[in-house]
């Protein structure tokens, strides 16, 4: 499947989340979404899931305390100042766990993207693709190299612990991004980036099964709309 | 009419007091084989550079003399334009990474130089039959090891039918039987090629020429058979280490491994049932071929990872230089990135760095160092812990052989103090430190 519409399809998942009204229908999708997210390598996959849980989470438990919705309380708590009276209510929860399944079919959606496209394909005709392309590896490589910093220190008998430890890790890790940037400035250059009369790898025609993507992306949006 | 030819070219980058490149003059022909020779810091990479272009256009600098490449004044042509006539292949293939899939990557130098849509897949495909690396075509980069990294870049290379390949330590990472193979391929292409090498005993034996650089100036510019006489009489430590006098004296078990396996991914295990035993006072070499876990045993003995299976005993400290010198320049001083592993006593710091030589270089930012100082950098960091277990991981990769001669030395000297295991594909520096050598990936379970 070209690129373009596996991103279409991905877009329209999204989409029907964040349409749903149903906590059962945003879960659906947040699964399918999960499920496409295991065909990744397992370590390159944790960060992203992670992430997307970790996000979720916290929606889910903050929410009933800022919401203030429903007549059916679970449990009420103490006054606070500004917040007013803590409780939790039927209708916050459902409210909370619609809301957490819905970031979480947004997350995976975006970790789909971001593990599994072939993103030289999808940006390739595009103007500005090589930037964007070399700024789709930044995260990765930062995360490659904060990792690398912190192993090499715990080599030399150093845990790095906290926020503040891993604070300190800021510099060194800017530093050396700006150093792969100037050493891979001069290799692209040595390859020829900047000259005139550029052309680019034929792109694959769109085929049936393309078409049928685009098609299912559309649909889902609209069931998403209407009936989820 | 020579291919290249440089012409008294003294060569000084921008802030630099003494010139990289002095009053070099070389001429390379259609089709040669050119193995450049030097210590670190000699001017190699300049002379790479000057051929591609890159000096002076993109690093600046004072330039005098002349550069011609296929007939075009370097100072006249952008690298970009010089590029499809030349073509490099830099020490790091990670920072020369470009794109996130292989084919892509591949194509990119391609579509650069205008090259006809229909023509660019099946160059692409061409490269990588050629590099033995087709099976990687559809794989993302960030999935590749670094030797896989280094054909990759290769491929890119070749693709574009260069007349001449500039190759800078192209086999650093390769094990041996892979290095041979790599080099065997690019002789095999009959384009022009100058590889700059710190292990020559591999590359003479492909060259047509040699060219030994020092202190920015060319010392020698000989054949093969001329180049290792020359290299015999004045610079024996390129032609080999020194034998090692005596086996150390076998101490106490300071770690043990017992059938130990470790797995990345379920299913796939990289190390399975393996038994090792480190003492006090001997030099362990462990080799083996790319992807064969070594790294991966290094890191368990010295507790950086923890093994899925079996138990790991370890009496003491352990510490271990990890193979990329940039990860130990966290620091805004020399000396404060070494005593960082010793609670910042300075006293310490300074000692073990002038046990590698970086005394002058204390005050200095490590990422103003060279990458040949920044590896002595790494190590004076790892050595000032006094570990009991002492894990290098290739510590001879980017050293030239002087350096290499003094490690081999501090390694044998020190050797008494603690349990060191040696991951190396550097057959020669194996054998001049290591008391034994355990060979991963041939006798897996039981070492």
């Amino acid at each position: 499947m070209r690129p373009a519409a596996a991103v279409a399809l991905l877009a329209a998942l999204a989409a029907a989340a964040l349409l749903a009204t149903h906590a059962w229908s945003a879960g659906a999708i947040a699964a399918v979404l999960f499920l496409v997210c295991l065909r990744a390598p397992r370590g390159r996959r944790r960060l992203y899931l992670l992430g997307t849980g970790i996000s979720a989470a916290a929606l889910f438990i903050l929410t009933p305390f800022i919401e203030t919705v429903g007549s059916h309380p679970i449990w009420t708590g103490p006054i606070v100042p500004v917040l007013g009276q803590l409780d939790v209510t039927h209708e916050e929860l459902a409210s909370a766990a619609l809301n957490a399944l819905r970031l979480a079919a947004v997350g995976l959606a975006f970790a789909a993207y971001a593990l599994l496209l072939d993103h030289d394909r999808l940006l390739q005709s595009v103007r500005f693709a090589r930037p964007a392309a070399l700024a789709t590896r930044l995260m990765p490589t930062l995360e490659r190299d904060a990792a690398g910093f912190v192993e090499a220190l715990r080599g030399r008998g150093i845990e790095v612990t906290g926020v503040r430890g891993r604070a300190t890790l800021l510099s060194p890790l800017l530093a050396s991004s700006l150093e792969r940037g100037l050493n891979l400035a001069e290799a692209m250059e040595a390859r020829g980036y900047g000259r005139p009369g550029r052309t680019s790898l034929p792109s694959q025609p769109w085929r049936l099964r393309d078409y049928a993507a685009l098609a299912a992306a559309a649909a889902i949006v609209a069931v998403g709309a209407l009936w989820l | 009419m020579a291919l290249a030819r440089v012409e008294r070219l003294t060569f000084t980058y921008p802030d630099a007091v003494a010139p990289a490149l002095r009053e070099v003059t070389v001429g390379i022909e259609n089709g040669e084989h050119v193995a450049l020779l030097g210590a670190s810091g000699s001017g190699k990479s300049t002379l790479v550079r000057a051929l591609a272009g890159l000096v002076p256009h993109f690093h600046g600098g004072r330039f005098e003399g002349r550069v011609e490449v296929d007939g075009r004044d370097t100072r006249r042509v952008s690298p970009a334009e010089l590029a499809g006539t030349v073509a490099s292949v830099f020490q790091d293939p990670e920072e020369q990474i470009v794109l996130t899939r292989v084919a892509s990557e591949v194509a990119f130098g391609l579509e650069n130089i205008g090259t006809p849509p229909n023509e660019i897949l099946p160059r692409v495909l061409e490269a990588l039959v050629a590099v033995g690396a087709e099976h990687l075509a559809d794989r993302p980069v960030a999935e590749l090891s670094g030797g896989e990294l280094q054909r990759v870049c290769l491929a890119a290379a070749l693709a574009l039918r260069p007349r001449l390949l500039l190759l800078d330590e192209p086999t650093s990472q390769l094990d041996p039987p892979t290095a041979d193979a790599f080099l065997e391929l690019v002789s095999g292409t009959g384009v022009a090629t100058v590889i700059a090498e710190q292990r020559p005993r591999r590359v003479l034996r492909h060259a047509d020429r040699v060219l030994f650089l020092e202190d920015g100036r060319l010392l020698v510019d000989a054949m093969p058979s001329e180049a290792e006489e020359w290299l015999a009489a004045n610079r024996t430590e390129w032609l080999g280490l020194p034998d090692r006098d005596e086996d150390s004296e076998r101490g106490e078990s300071i770690c043990r491994l017992s059938r130990v396996s470790f797995a990345y991914r379920a299913g796939l295990p990289v190390l399975d049932g393996i038994d090792l035993e480190l003492c006090r006072g001997e030099v362990v070499a462990l080799s083996g071929p790319n992807g064969s876990g070594k790294t991966t045993l290094a890191k368990v003995v010295a507790g950086l990872l923890a093994p899925d299976a079996g138990s790991v005993e370890r009496r003491g400290r352990a510490a271990m230089l990890l193979q990329d010198p940039s990860r130990y320049c966290v620091c805004e001083r020399v000396d404060e990135e070494v005593a960082l592993g010793v609670g910042g006593d300075r006293a310490l710091a300074r000692a073990s760095l002038a046990l590698v030589g970086l005394s002058v270089f204390e005050d200095r930012h490590p990422r103003d160092l060279s990458s040949g100082e920044r590896e002595r950098l790494a190590l004076a960091s790892v050595l000032v812990v006094e570990p009991d277990v002492l894990v290098l991981d290739e510590p001879t990769r980017g050293v030239d052989p002087r350096r290499k001669v003094e490690l081999a030395g501090l390694l044998r000297t020190s050797a008494h103090r603690r349990a060191t295991l040696l991951v190396t594909h550097d057959e020669e520096f194996a054998a001049a430190v290591a008391d034994r050598t355990i060979e991963l990936g041939r006798v897996p379970a039981l070492v």
